[in-house]
């Protein structure tokens, strides 16, 4: 034995997306240089943030602050670019902000032995309020430079984004962090089952703390890929990302109860989450049913991971054969 | 009476304990137990629930440390101080299925925590990957040893219990283990799986694993075991060669104590049949199970853990759904499709696990007493009448002779006890006629435990009907009219109070 899979959900995964852009390419203007290379630049910074997400839901945890994070890195990036530093200061500045504010949330969960959910859903509320008051200018940052935006908005051979590439190459070092060492197999034991984790010799606390820090770090990325391609950064445009990164990883299979999915899958629900929003767009859906859709998928992906079929249709054929439930 | 196939393995002592004491809050666990495990044997652990066997496996793989006594490995002084420590020591326990991971796959699951790696090129020291090839490899290995093929890249939710049972063994196996302990391996495995497992169990032994085998089952000891040590009450009974025993001696063993005969236990006469059970069936858990029940009678369901006296019982009080069967309650048959329909018709069940399902445990004693009545003391806007939530509490407590400072109190700050009192409280309340008692004296002191006795007593004469599920066989003897005794989902046999003692029971059920 030992066959190999070749029809797993990943791979099925990536045939719809291909045939969602073909039927795009083919009905709308996606299909031109323009429609791709939006897409490219739109679709960077969730790829890397529904990888950082990602890698959280293995461990059965959640960051609800994941948006208000990367309005800080934008913003840090942003300020020091207009004061004037170099890229290495900046960027490194920015990927810090993302991991000391992710870390911050890691070690209240793991200290306190608090829900993730609540925790990030308080610092959330924390940094939406910190931020309005406290950064000059409500945050707003304007005028930036070349100095700051030739990462977002510079192309290789005139189409390809940077971020692009980032974001690919980003993906790439993940899912093999994920599958070749063991720390990816540890995100997946604590959360299959913390106690046989423990058993397995692996500390679950430790390990928490560790992937919300690779998360900060990763959504340090994601800021500052998202932040430079505009040569304005408004708040408004982070608040909410969270979102749209667990859709991404939902729908690309990764089990919202931990322990399991892949972040290929996570790659693949980026393109499709946007690929949907650009067909309501396209069919003239108001913003607010974007959403209301966006939430149906999101509903319509966690039923299909976590129901056990073979169970249902045990029920089903059972209560069928008795005459009703 | 055995089977020819265990010739004594020989060879040296592995594993040895001697005078092990583990005491816990209240009960000597363990006393100057002694053990002692050769090379390559299966040694069979036996004993009544309770009797300490779980401690002693416990102490084995790092749970606890023992109060005094020794363990030696292999000659030298053993101390083992964690569930890691023992798997580094070689020593490995296996689990049904709680330490599995369900998402991932077997071949994940064998080498969590101690995956195989290669240096990555070029950056050698700095930096390891995960070495599948070699680690499927070993897994081959292994499965073969095991003379199984199983694909590696199954997920493990995917498998059947058995199987999963077999993914654990090689995960012991991959921590090259020279001791397994298998705790009650085949409860639940199917006959032709028990088989399979037997043929695991003999390639181990012939390659060097010495294996301690707990089962109450002594069909299953006798085909497989070498040798076979007795526990009772936390000592250490006798140990010898399965060829040299009877089934009939090991009984005896297990149970040999004296009787106390301070069960308040009154005769009451027993009046006509309230409740009526005929063929109940539930897949996997019961077998066609029949079952009459008199008014004034202490029905003791016994049977080994897993015999299906709760199942049966969840079933009887409209808990959970047979796949057929009938019940009858005063002759009329209805079928009972919830709890609620079986407290109007009289039935109430109180469960084994007064923390999980009997108490609200953040409550006050009178809040739970009431909590099935709330309609019955609300008036029509759904306001609860205080007054009378007071009245019946009061009365309860004083009849029941609960030890709280007040109706207001909270019941986790009672004692285990009179959390049973406040349990079987809420089930009088309802003014029931049948009740059926699971494990009504489980984790009570002895003084609360013959007050809770008495009040069973005082049930019966005022004319109810009880079904009390026990595993103390004492409890079972001084208190029932009488035993039904229950193995593999099946009614096992039946025997009236003149002709209960402890080894008929434990016959029927074993």
């Amino acid at each position: 034995m030992g066959r190999k899979r070749i029809v797993t959900r990943e791979s099925m995964l990536g045939t719809i997306v291909a045939a969602f852009m073909l039927f795009l390419a083919l009905s709308t203007n996606f299909g031109t240089v323009s429609g791709l290379y939006s897409m490219m630049l739109d679709v960077s910074p969730t790829i890397v943030g529904a990888i950082a997400l990602s890698l959280l839901i293995f461990t059965g945890n959640i960051d609800i602050s994941a948006g208000t994070i990367l309005g800080f890195v934008g913003f840090t990036a942003a300020a020091l670019a207009k004061a004037g530093y170099p890229a290495v200061v900046f960027m490194s500045a920015g990927l810090l902000v993302g991991v000391l504010l992710a870390g911050l949330n890691g070690w209240i969960i793991v200290a306190f032995r608090v829900p993730s959910i609540v925790v990030t859903l308080a610092t959330n509320m924390v940094h939406i309020g910190f931020y309005v008051t406290f950064l000059p200018n409500a945050g707003w940052v304007l005028n930036l430079s070349r100095s700051f935006t030739w990462l977002g908005q510079g192309r290789f051979f005139g189409v390809v984004p940077y971020i692009f590439v980032i974001a690919l190459l980003v993906a790439a070092v993940t899912i093999w962090i994920a599958r070749y060492t063991q720390f990816g197999k540890t995100l997946y034991a604590v959360g299959g089952n913390r106690q046989a984790a423990i058993y397995a010799g692996i500390d679950p606390d430790r390990t928490v703390l560790k992937v919300y820090l690779l998360e900060g770090l990763l959504l340090g990325v994601a800021g500052i890929l998202k932040a430079t391609t505009a040569n304005r950064l408004m708040p408004s445009v982070f608040q909410g990302r969270e979102m749209i990164f667990i859709a991404a990883a939902v729908v690309g299979g990764v089990n919202i109860m931990g322990g399991s999915g892949k972040l290929l899958g996570a790659v693949f629900g980026a393109l499709l989450v946007y690929m949907l929003s650009i067909t309501m767009i396209y069919m003239g859906f108001q913003d607010y049913f974007q959403f209301a859709l966006q939430g149906v998928l999101i509903l319509v992906a966690v039923f299909i991971t976590v129901t056990d079929f073979t169970a249902l249709r045990r029920r089903f054929a059972g209560a069928l054969a008795r005459g009703g439930p | 009476m055995t089977d020819g196939a265990n010739a004594a393995a020989g060879g040296e002592v592995v594993l040895r304990m001697e005078g092990i004491n583990k005491a816990f809050p209240g009960v000597q666990a363990l006393s100057n137990m002694t053990l002692d495990l050769r090379h390559g044997e299966v040694h069979a652990v036996c004993g009544e629930n309770g009797a300490g066997k779980s401690t002693l496996m416990k102490l084995i793989t790092g749970v606890y440390q023992p109060d005094s006594g020794t363990m030696t490995l292999n000659g030298e002084r053993l101390v083992v101080r964690n569930p890691n420590d023992a798997y580094a020591k070689g020593i490995a326990i296996i689990f049904q299925e709680t330490s599995l991971f369900p998402e991932l796959t077997i071949l994940e699951n064998i080498f969590m925590g101690h995956e195989l790696t290669r240096p990555l090129p070029g950056l050698g020291r700095f930096a390891r990957r995960l070495d599948y090839g070699s680690m499927r490899t070993k897994a081959g290995e292994i499965f073969g040893r095991l003379g199984m093929a199983l694909d590696l890249e199954a997920r493990v939710t995917d498998l059947s219990v058995a199987v999963k049972q077999m993914v654990e063994i090689a995960k012991a196996l991959s921590f090259d283990s020279r001791i397994l302990i298998l705790d009650e391996p085949t409860a639940a495995l199917t006959s032709k799986e028990v088989d399979t497992l037997f043929d695991t169990i003999r390639r181990l032994k012939a390659h060097g694993v010495s294996m301690l085998y707990i089962s109450h089952r002594l069909d299953e000891i006798f085909q497989i075991a070498d040798r076979v040590t007795v526990i009772r009450d936390g000592e250490f009974v006798s140990t010898e060669q399965v060829g040299r025993v009877t089934r009939d001696r090991l009984v005896s063993w297990m149970v040999g104590r004296t009787l106390h005969n301070l069960y308040p236990k009154e005769d009451v006469p027993i009046g006509e049949v309230v409740l009526e059970a005929r063929g109940i069936r539930q897949k996997g858990v019961l077998d066609g199970v029949d079952l009459t029940l008199r008014r004034g009678e202490i029905l003791g369901l016994s049977g080994l853990a897993g015999a299906g006296r709760t199942e049966l019982a969840l079933v009887l009080c409209g808990l959970s759904r047979p796949d057929a069967g009938e019940i009858r309650v005063d002759g009329q048959r209805h079928a009972i499709h919830s709890y609620r329909e079986a407290m109007e018709r009289g039935i109430v069940y109180v469960s084994e696990d007064r923390q999980k399902y009997g108490l609200v445990v953040p409550m006050t004693v009178a809040e739970n007493v009431t909590l099935p009545l709330l309609r019955r003391i609300s008036s029509a806007f759904g306001l609860v009448d205080v007054g009378r939530e007071q009245e019946i509490t009061r009365s309860y407590v004083e009849s029941l002779s609960i030890k709280t400072p007040g109706g207001d109190f909270v019941v986790s700050n009672l004692s285990g006890g009179n959390q049973q009192k406040v349990s079987v409280a809420k089930a009088l309340a309802t003014e029931p006629r049948i009740l059926i008692l699971d494990e009504p004296t489980r984790g009570v002191d002895v003084g609360a435990k013959s007050e809770i006795h008495r009040i069973i007593s005082d049930l019966a004469r005022q004319g109810k009907a009880i079904i009390m599920i026990s595993s103390d066989l004492p409890e079972v003897l001084g208190m029932s009219d009488r035993v039904l005794v229950m193995k593999n989902g099946r009614k096992q046999g039946e025997l009236e109070r003149g002709a209960l003692t402890q080894e008929s029971i434990l016959h029927m059920a074993l």
